[in-house]
């Protein structure tokens, strides 16, 4: 047992480590001025010194991140289930969804603050429209590769429509449901950020998105650095929640959690 | 973790590649020695590399009929004027050499230097700062410290030295803030919206959009840096003394001439510009004149630098908590950029 556990975590932690002394290495050997590239350990210290308000910050993000994510959830399991019940209404909708995808946030994002107002309203429509897709295409893709035999099975014994979609179709995509919402999980973070340079309030409760932009004015680089790398860790561990939400409800019956 | 391996590798890669890439300065075009060799052997023009901090406006307009009049040409320079935007990192770009000169603001140019870059002020274009706050008429407001206490939105950049002033002088728990971008579309949307602006450019084009702005200047409250602040490494002022002095002397020359007459600039500007139309060009260009010529201009020409004005603001960003210890002044401000010495050039 701890050997599986040595082997699974000393390899990525090994690697950190050494990424980290070439880029102290690097940093100081070149000379590299601190407010273009600050040395891992500037980084840590504001970590420490900023705690506080890296924790404040990151947690305010994460309430639009989480509101952002959870209607994704919702909305695109439901858009999915819509889609399925008819393939013309799937060919016709199917791309428009695909524009939720590859609408640039980055230009939606001053729309959304019109159309919601400045605030968490705003951070967590644009979180929404970034992370839905993937949700969608997952559990779509899931609905549609029932085992044809059971589904033949079902329809033999005389199901409803509303039975075949919760007995059958509903739990045998969920694999496939856990995938879109493993990926919606990151891309959730990501939009509540890019929506907070554009809509978060910049006052009391400020989330990392406007963390960044304030220390970028200020050339503060390394607590920009520490924001940022929040963010990432915000990432990881929604994604490490919905992972392990999928395994326990998955566990008795699907090889795919193991 | 390996996602962020990967982002951190490929960011230090990137950043430490922008970091050594430290360009080699312009041939240095024998200026000196250009005035006494013969007329045969004209020397090439030293190529520089001008950063401005926002896109082309009127407030840039000197620069633009520098480079139009010639009198870069005449100081032995060719200048590349690169526009900017939001964001743009004009006191990074000029450290690293990205730039040569680089417009920016004094209190951006003395929180650059606490972080270890070495840069120098040449020549300031604002002598009066534009920055302001604008709000509707129609709302009755009659002082900054009556908007900032009546609720609403207040757009404005994290971070900056003038929000940080503002927020300490009179508190923003009563309003919504939000970072500024740019632009007046949500400004003329919203009565209950307030933004940063600048005088010269903000609320006139508001007021052709049919919005009723009513200005207050960030100067009036007591936090006035120099505006547009030509600045260089010192890097390049030891190495290259005489193209310092030389773009200096044509900038201000430019300015001269696009304070006389600014259409040929402003055409320029127009065409790199498409956002602001060409009359609100001609008009900016006449209100921001008042903030460009002083008495102390007339007296000592324009773009001059004040020792006790970088004195005052360097305490007054050690008071806001933007630096750890007020900069010596002498340390980075020249004399003879202050006037000290030298006749005006008009």
């Amino acid at each position: 047992m701890r050997s599986v556990l040595l082997r699974s975590v000393l390899p990525p932690v090994a690697a950190l480590f050494a990424l980290l002394a070439l880029w102290e290495g690097g940093v100081r050997l070149l000379e590299v001025q601190a407010f273009l590239l600050p040395p891992p350990s500037a980084v840590f210290a504001s970590g420490v010194k900023d705690a506080s308000q890296l924790a404040a910050s990151a947690w305010v993000t994460a309430e639009a991140a989480l509101a952002g994510f959870g209607l994704s959830a919702l909305a695109g399991a439901l858009v999915a289930v819509l889609l399925s019940s008819s393939r013309l209404l799937e060919r016709a909708l199917y791309p428009y969804t695909l524009f939720l995808q590859t609408v640039p946030i980055v230009a939606i994002a001053p729309l959304l603050v019109l159309w919601f107002g400045p605030g968490q309203r705003a951070v967590a429509a644009s979180a929404f429209i970034v992370s839905v897709f993937p949700v969608i295409a997952n559990t779509l893709s899931g609905i549609r590769s029932v085992d044809p035999a059971l589904r033949d099975l079902f329809r033999l014994y005389g199901a409803r429509r509303l039975a075949t979609l919760l007995k059958l179709e509903l739990p045998s995509a969920l694999p496939h449901i856990f995938t879109g919402l493993r990926i919606a999980s990151g891309l959730a973070v990501i939009g509540a950020i890019v929506g907070e340079f554009v809509a978060g309030f910049s006052e009391g409760t400020a989330g990392l998105g406007i963390l960044v932009l304030a220390s970028y004015r200020q050339l503060r680089t390394d607590l920009m650095f520490a924001a940022v790398l929040c963010a990432a860790g915000l990432g990881i561990v929604l994604f490490g929640a919905v992972s392990l939400a999928g395994a326990r409800l998955l566990r008795r019956w699907h090889p795919s959690a193991s | 973790m390996k996602k962020v391996c990967w982002v951190g590798v490929l960011w230090c890669l990137s950043a430490l590649a922008a970091g050594c890439n430290r360009e080699k300065p312009a041939p240095a075009a024998p200026a000196g020695e250009g005035a006494s060799a013969p007329a045969a052997t004209k020397p090439a023009p030293a190529k520089l590399k001008l950063a401005l901090d926002w896109v082309p406006e009127p407030e840039f307009g000197g620069f633009y009929a520098a480079r139009e009049t010639g009198a870069f040409a005449r100081n032995g320079l060719e200048v590349e004027v690169l526009g900017g935007g939001a964001g743009a990192p004009v006191p990074q770009m000029v450290a690293t050499g990205k730039a040569d000169f680089g417009t920016t603001s004094a209190d951006e140019l003395l929180v650059a230097r606490s972080r270890g870059a070495d840069l120098v002020p040449l020549f300031a274009v604002y002598q009066v700062s534009p920055m302001a706050i604008m709000a509707h008429a129609s709302r009755g407001i009659t002082s900054l410290e009556q908007l900032l206490s009546a609720g609403g939105t207040l757009a404005i950049e994290p971070g900056a030295p003038y929000t940080v002033f503002l927020k300490k002088k009179y508190g923003f728990d009563k309003m919504k803030v939000v970072p500024y971008s740019g632009g007046v579309a949500r400004f003329v949307a919203d009565k209950e919206y307030a933004q940063q602006c600048f005088l010269t450019s903000e609320p006139l084009v508001a007021k052709k959009q049919g919005a009723e702005p009513v200005v207050f200047k960030v100067a009036d409250e007591g936090f006035n840096p120099y505006v547009t602040l030509v600045v260089t490494r010192r890097e390049l002022l030891q190495k290259s003394p005489e193209q310092v002095r030389g773009f200096v002397q044509a900038v201000r020359e430019g300015w001269r001439s696009y304070l006389e007459n600014p259409k040929p600039a402003n055409d320029i500007m127009a065409k790199l510009n498409t956002a602001m139309a060409p009359e609100t060009f001609a008009e900016v260009a006449e209100v921001q004149k008042q903030l460009i010529e002083t008495d102390e201009t007339r007296a000592k020409g324009l773009g001059v630098l004040s020792r006790e004005r970088f004195e005052t603001l360097g305490q007054q960003l050690v008071d806001l908590g933007l630096l750890e210890k007020a900069p010596v002044v002498d340390e980075f401000l020249l004399p003879e950029f202050t006037g000290v010495g030298s006749a005006p050039a008009k």
